[in-house]
């Protein structure tokens, strides 16, 4: 049977496919668990995922069950991070809408990182007016603004989590195609991509199994330091109003809410605020840690 | 009096293995003559010219018995020092001027930029004696190159251009690295010469790195061949063909000649050499 | 036009001869600039010849228009009984491949050694890939054991190997080589050269080398060409390098730079 024992893994000389592929992947996850600040990201974002998925289980109160008699408690022993507008547990309500935020973040990359990849490739790859047409294409779209664009779309459809996601995701994917588009240029014309079309390989295939593993290095690590920006701008949309609606426990919504009481109620707005601090910061240091072990540059082969 | 002379010389990196040494304690000295250490990727070559202009930062670490030249000790030196000696008294040739000029600065500002570092001087005389080392490294219309920038020269004007930068302060030793490794072949036997020609005129030490042992024996006064850190082989040039090492030989006759008759060329067998 | 062709096809046949590479009046311009002249120049079947020329002197324009990478050339390219097609070519893949110069840059950073070797068998559908890789792995010299490495775990040395038995995998019978021992270390390079010296012997491959080295020319190759700015200064035997007897004044400028 499989031993997956380190010595297996870090063989010299793999025996098979998956003890080749396995091996890379472990010698990766190793390097990466060296970085204490990409340690620090990791920690977070897997409480991110933990908090996300035991949401109901964790949260103490009901996020959405108003309590009036209960309104703008200061934190205390029964309420941690006190009580906003309505009565309502801040802590509850925060533990709730990190399953938004989980939702929105990865929607929004499940969609606009495969587009993004797809057409930077293609036109890398093609060059000429495949390139010139694409990349038009997106700068159009690289140049409209995010919070604009979603307001147009809810103007158009109405507002709501979906909405917020498309939106979103239309404005990120430019920026990976762009990424991928530069990345396929400096091996655009290496000699190994010559050679595998020397052997009859299509273009699908050459972009597909040649091209695109080779930048999905790149994209993942843009993907990941990008999630911040995607978290503050999902909460930027709340917070106008634009995204998730009331009652739904969306942090940047919160945010707009306890606008009112920031001077005497502190904590109605800033606790929602510290949750997306963090878990813009844990994005951003495991992004960083993912950078340092994926980027070829920093290979010393 | 021995221009440099190297002691014990030890370099050392971490790698995941532990500690490495890829120079094992060599030693050798050099006059003002032309000296050239021939050796393999791996050889620990390269480094050894780096170690001498204290140009391997962290985390290598470079121990000798003696680093000496000119009677300075150069392992003990503090940085400030190093660098004025850097440039003035030992300069370094790298292998592409691609990579070793400044793409942005340009060629006549870049030599200038040596001069003003070490001297005090007024423009006119600095653009003076840029001039006159520009042709001294046969650019023939200085003038125009001066004003260029890199990328609108070729290889063989860039190295040229490079050695003129290394020059112009007339040092006492002069490192070339791989000088033409990058170069056409046609170009490569022209930097050669203009180097050996500014040698004999100013009677500076010059130290070749490279692996091309034919090239270095037709260039050089002395030979030493390193393998796997360490020094096997040293002879005069003339008498390379004469090489007593088995590594030495065993290089000697696997490379191809042009009145080549062997149907198989003899392959080293690195584990009589006790290499990897 | 296509009468002729047949005539010589037979001529050939007649006399057990056949050209496995000729190209006539191959000529390759940018724009306003030049940079192949009006060459010809034939290979036998089994043979191997040598182009020999300085930078710039289009030699790599020559072997990367037989390759098929270059499309705006004039003339005729013919491997075999066929003529190759400007553009892309379905043909040249069964024909021939090459081995590039670069050992680091001509390997696929991410993909293991047996995946660059079975990927030509999978496009064309051809079975049997586990025998064929190992096969091919014993051809060229490499253990078994690499079979799953990475290119960075291999040395200089043994990625050419993975290069050339990459080539070798579609039974090719012509192999362009550019430069392919340059970029190796001088220990290395008999290695390999001996390896594609024997190949040949062992396949009876046509081999069209391309290089700087004169040497390389007289360990590996029957025939040579010298090109200079794009035109063919000289065709010679391998034995008039030996002696250092060509005809051309840039020939015997060419020997002198050689050490």
């Amino acid at each position: 049977m499989m031993q997956l024992s380190h010595a297996w893994l870090l063989d010299e000389n793999p025996e098979t496919r998956f003890q080749a592929g396995a091996g890379q992947a472990y010698r990766m996850t190793r390097a990466l668990l060296r970085n204490p600040l990409a340690v620090v990201g990791l920690v977070i974002i897997i409480g991110l995922l933990i908090v996300a998925a035991f949401a109901p289980v964790l949260a103490p109160y009901s996020p959405i069950e108003s309590n009036l008699g209960a309104r703008l408690l200061a934190p205390s022993a029964e309420h941690w991070m006190g009580t906003d507008e309505l009565g309502r547990d801040i802590l509850s309500r925060i533990i709730h809408g990190a399953r938004i935020t989980l939702m929105i973040v990865l929607l929004v990359a499940v969609i606009s990182a495969p587009i993004g990849l797809l057409v930077g490739t293609v036109a890398g790859y093609f060059g000429g007016w495949v390139d010139r047409i694409l990349m038009s294409l997106t700068d159009i779209f690289l140049s409209m603004p995010r919070l604009i664009l979603a307001l147009a779309f809810v103007a158009a459809l109405g507002p709501g989590i979906e909405n917020a996601v498309i939106a979103i995701a239309i404005t990120a994917w430019p920026v990976y195609a762009r990424i991928a588009r530069a990345e396929t240029l400096t091996f655009r014309n290496a000699e190994f991509i010559s050679a595998i079309q020397m052997q009859g390989a299509s273009h699908t295939r050459v972009i597909v199994r040649h091209i695109m593993p080779l930048c999905l290095s790149s994209t993942i690590v843009r993907v990941t330091l990008d999630m911040a920006g995607i978290i503050l701008t999902a909460a930027g949309l709340g917070f106008l109003g634009l995204g998730a609606q009331p009652p739904l426990p969306e942090w940047g919504a919160m945010i707009s809410s306890g606008r009112a009481y920031i001077l005497d109620q502190w904590w109605v707005a800033t606790m929602p605020g510290f949750a997306i601090v963090t878990v813009s910061l844990g994005f951003c240091l495991f992004g960083d840690g993912l950078r340092d072990v994926l980027d070829p540059h920093n290979r010393t082969r | 009096m021995s221009l440099l002379t190297i002691d014990n010389l030890r370099i050392s990196f971490p790698t995941e293995q532990g500690l490495t040494e890829v120079v094992k304690g060599i030693s050798f000295e050099l006059g003002r003559e032309r000296l050239g250490i021939v050796g393999e990727s791996g050889s620990g070559k390269s480094m050894t010219g780096r170690a001498i202009l204290r140009l391997i930062g962290k985390p290598g670490t470079v121990t000798a018995d003696r680093m000496e030249f000119d009677g300075i000790d150069l392992a003990g030196l503090s940085e400030r020092r190093m660098r004025a000696l850097r440039g003035a008294r030992i300069s370094m040739v790298m292998q592409d001027p691609k990579f070793s000029l400044n793409p942005v600065m340009r060629i006549g500002d870049q030599i200038g930029e040596v001069l003003s570092f070490h001297r005090k001087m007024n423009a006119a005389a600095r653009r003076k004696r840029v001039m006159e080392v520009l042709e001294a490294v046969r650019i023939t219309d200085a003038e125009r190159v001066y004003k260029l920038y890199p990328h609108e020269v070729s290889g063989g004007m860039g190295q040229r251009i490079m050695i003129a930068m290394m020059v112009i302060l007339e040092p006492d030793l002069m490192i070339a690295d791989e000088p033409t490794s990058a170069l056409d072949v046609s170009v490569q036997a022209q930097v050669l010469d203009i180097m050996d020609d500014l040698v004999n005129r100013t009677g500076m030490g010059l130290i070749i790195i490279s692996h091309d042992l034919n090239m270095v024996a037709r260039y050089c006064d002395r030979i030493l061949v390193m393998f796997n850190g360490e020094i096997v082989e040293t002879c005069a040039a003339k008498d390379l063909a004469d090489a007593q090492h088995p590594y030495t030989q065993g290089l000697l006759a696997s490379m191809p000649t042009i009145d080549e008759r062997r149907t198989r060329l003899p392959v080293l067998d690195r584990t009589l050499l006790g290499g990897d | 036009m296509s009468d002729g062709h047949d005539c010589q096809c037979l001529i050939e046949r007649f006399w057990g001869v056949i050209d496995m590479i000729d190209l006539k009046h191959l000529s390759i311009a940018y724009g306003d600039t030049s940079v192949v002249r009006d060459v010809s120049l034939h290979v036998p079947e089994g043979g191997s010849f040598g182009l020999v020329g300085e930078s710039g002197s289009g030699k790599s324009t020559i072997l990367k228009a037989i390759a098929g990478q270059i499309t705006n050339w004039t003339g005729r390219i013919r491997l075999g009984e066929h003529d190759l097609q400007q553009g892309r070519d379905p043909a040249l893949i069964r024909l021939c491949q090459m081995v590039f110069q670069d050992p680091f840059g001509s390997l696929h950073p991410r993909k293991t050694v047996d995946t660059i070797l079975s990927e030509p068998l999978t496009i064309h559908g051809i079975r049997d890939q586990n025998n064929r890789v190992l096969d091919t792995l014993d051809a060229v010299g490499l253990a078994r054991k690499f079979r799953f490495r990475l290119p960075h775990q291999l040395s200089g040395g043994q990625r050419q190997r993975v290069a050339i038995a990459r080539a070798l995998m579609l039974d090719p019978p012509v192999m362009l080589l550019d430069e392919p021992t340059s970029a190796l270390d001088v220990s290395v390079q008999a290695e390999v050269l001996n390896l594609l010296k024997a190949l040949r012997e062992q396949r009876g491959l046509t081999y069209f080398l391309v290089t700087h080295d004169l040497p390389v020319v007289s360990f590996l190759c029957d025939n040579l060409g010298i090109l200079r700015h794009g035109e063919l200064v000289e065709l010679a035997t391998i034995d008039q390098l030996k002696q250092q007897q060509f005809s051309s004044e840039y020939g015997q400028e060419l020997l002198s730079k050689s050490y």
